[in-house]
């Protein structure tokens, strides 16, 4: 049994549609990401789950139990907000007991909640403080407390990490995944951010309009993308994209011309429009003259560490390398670059939906 | 500091001034009606008459009756209006515009208008009353009556005052602690009680604090309604310091009062500031 399935839901504001049908399984103990940029429905959903929001049309179950109907309080989920939702004025400890207080539990075993919250979080030495007196991270954890209190059958997650800095996110992003590896909840949990994304999830929902482009494990929305969307929200730097003619055997483009990967013959007729996609990664250096090297020109250099990043000119197509950074080129310098045939994508330029199957 | 000077002159002869001339005649024996008695200094004299006159604790404790009574019901309704004009439904915009109305309006011009409805035999307030088969109230002419009139009027006025403070401050409210408290369950008494009330209270207290202060003052309306009758059971500290000052013409005296009257008043701002402190550091 899932532990939530939406069924062709659908979410209106008076004549608006901003979600369109949409259809998901999160099964029990899951860890399900719903991934988007801004304004793809992502949160809607997510707060249709939570009973924030009522579902337009369609069906929403959780633990097999139709919710359309149901008050958020009866559905057995708890919420981590975007920017935590404490109580200002109660300190920590007050903060987990306000969401205790509806369950009706004896002191002890509220005690005994909020202790072992406070130990699996850190909170032990903060119980007393008000959210005024944390930093960012820890409102975070204390939100996070306070969900955990409630031992929900679902937690549900709001880019909880969006408001915390660049180092922090990182911190508060290895203790979501170790929490949710001790606890074993189900997780639904909204990003627009793809690193959070593949590092947390099980399975991964990318949305775009209202629409759900596609679902699956970190693994295969990286590496087999059902259209050029997936391919360019995922990854970072972005997947390039480059369209071409296929021409006997030969994908060309404007200062491009490669062989066909041997996984697409027979399946392209002669002569069709597609998009080249492949991942900065898939470009790796070559010996001048080296077969179906392209030569390209480096406009810009950005130096990671490790790799480096070439912005590279090839044709009318800015296109960008991630290669070995030492021995990188200099701005100005032209390189020969070849197409890992096992990464290419090729795309229909008309739909967007890949060609690989 | 050239530009100062006007506004410090205004200052100077409209505030400072008298107040200094207050506190020199309230040492002093001065009754209007013999200007050429000559104004000699008496001591404490007036302040020990004021303090010890009955006529002045009646006074003083009118004036806190009628304080606690205007104030808890405002508060109450203001906050009660306050919680409902702030909800997304039809019409709450012109409702908020059309409460605020009875503020905008001039004390005396109350007064007035709550004499219409209170008046005796005519008043619209016995007629409605006879409606519904009840006997006429004596509103403003019987001392059982007079203050709660008074109350009623003052209440009517000041409230829309405490509703805009309270709604103001409730729009400002972040969304998500409600949301996070619908999830958990509590119901909405608890949530208003554990989540709006504290933090409403630090705008609830200077709005309280400010109606206090004002109510403290209270002059006009009953001016117009009842100047103190009957007898003395709406005479307030204002009324009280005005009869001295000019109908017996004792300016010493009422000086003297004034300033028993000013202190209180600076207590009661110390006694605000200090429980804002304490809210801030809390």
């Amino acid at each position: 049994m899932s532990a939530i399935t939406l069924r062709s839901v659908v979410k209106r504001y008076g004549s608006v549609e901003v979600v369109h049908g949409i259809d998901l399984d999160v099964e029990e103990g899951e860890f399900v990401v719903l991934l988007g940029p801004s304004g793809c429905g992502k949160t809607t959903t997510l707060r249709m789950v939570a009973g924030l929001e009522d579902v337009s049309d369609g069906e929403l179950s959780i633990a097999g139990r139709r919710v359309n109907e149901v008050a958020p309080k009866d559905r057995g989920v708890a919420m981590v907000f975007q920017n935590y939702a404490l109580y200002p004025h109660m300190s920590v400890r007050q903060n987990m007991e306000f969401a205790l207080r509806p369950l009706g539990l004896d002191a002890a075993e509220v005690d005994r909640r909020i202790q072992e919250a406070a130990g699996i979080l850190g909170l032990g030495e903060l119980l007393a403080r008000k959210p005024a007196q944390l930093s960012g991270g820890q409102r975070q954890r204390v939100a996070m407390g306070r969900a955990m209190v409630r031992t929900p059958d679902v937690f549900l997650f709001d880019e909880p990490l969006s408001n915390l800095d660049a180092k922090l996110r990182t911190q508060v992003r290895l203790e979501i995944g170790k929490l949710h590896n001790r606890l074993g909840t189900t997780v639904l949990y909204v990003t627009h951010d793809q690193v959070e994304a593949m590092t947390l999830a099980d399975k991964i929902v990318v949305m775009q309009n209202g629409h759900i482009e596609q679902v699956g494990t970190p693994e295969q929305v990286y590496a087999h993308p059902n259209n050029m969307f997936v391919a360019s929200f995922i990854g970072s730097p972005s997947m390039n994209m480059i369209p071409a003619r296929h021409e006997g055997g030969r994908l060309r483009a404007e200062g491009l011309d490669l062989a066909v990967p041997s996984r697409f013959e027979g399946k392209l007729p002669e002569g069709q429009d597609v998009v080249i996609g492949i991942r900065p990664t898939g470009l790796q250096r070559a010996e001048p003259g080296a077969a179906d090297a392209v030569v390209a020109r480096v406009e810009v250099t950005e130096f990671l560490g490790n790799e480096a990043l070439l912005d590279i000119r090839v044709g009318d197509h800015e296109l960008i390398a991630e290669i070995p950074a030492a021995g990188r080129p200099a701005p100005g310098d032209e390189v020969s670059l070849t197409f890992d045939p096992s990464v290419i994508h090729l795309f229909d330029p008309q739909t967007g939906a890949t060609l690989s199957r | 500091m050239i530009f100062l000077l006007p506004a410090m002159l205004v200052l100077f002869l409209t505030t400072i001034y008298p107040m200094l001339y207050a506190g020199y005649l309230s040492f002093r024996s001065y009754d209007l009606a013999k200007p050429f008695v000559p104004r000699v200094f008496v001591g404490w004299s007036n302040y020990q008459q004021v303090l010890t006159s009955g006529d002045f604790l009646n006074a003083l404790s009118i004036t806190f009756q009628l304080m606690v009574i205007t104030l808890s019901i405002q508060l109450v309704v203001g906050v009660g209006l306050a919680l409902l004009v702030t909800q997304r439904l039809p019409g709450m915009g012109i409702a908020r515009t059309l409460l605020l109305i009875p503020m905008m309006i001039s004390p005396v011009i109350v007064g007035l208008v709550w004499l219409f409805l209170y008046f005796p035999e005519l008043g619209y307030l016995n007629y409605f009353l006879s409606f519904v088969g009840l006997d006429p109230i004596p509103w403003i002419t019987s001392p059982n009556w007079a203050l709660w009139a008074i109350a009623i009027a003052d209440i009517w006025q000041w409230t829309p005052f405490i509703m805009m403070g309270t709604a103001a401050a409730l729009t400002s409210l972040s969304p998500e602690p409600y949301e996070a408290a619908r999830i958990d369950g509590n119901t909405r008494w608890q949530v208003f009680r554990h989540v709006t009330l504290p933090q409403l209270k630090p705008v609830l207290v200077s709005l309280v604090f400010l109606r206090a202060i004002d109510a403290f003052k209270i002059y006009d309306i009953i001016f117009v309604l009842t100047k103190g009758g009957p007898g003395d059971s709406t005479e307030v500290l204002s009324l009280y310091i005005y009869r001295q000052s000019f109908t017996f013409w004792q300016m010493g005296v009422g000086a003297a009062a004034s300033f028993v009257s000013l202190i209180i008043i600076v207590v009661l701002i110390t006694l605000f500031f200090k429980s804002l402190n304490r809210d801030q550091t809390a």
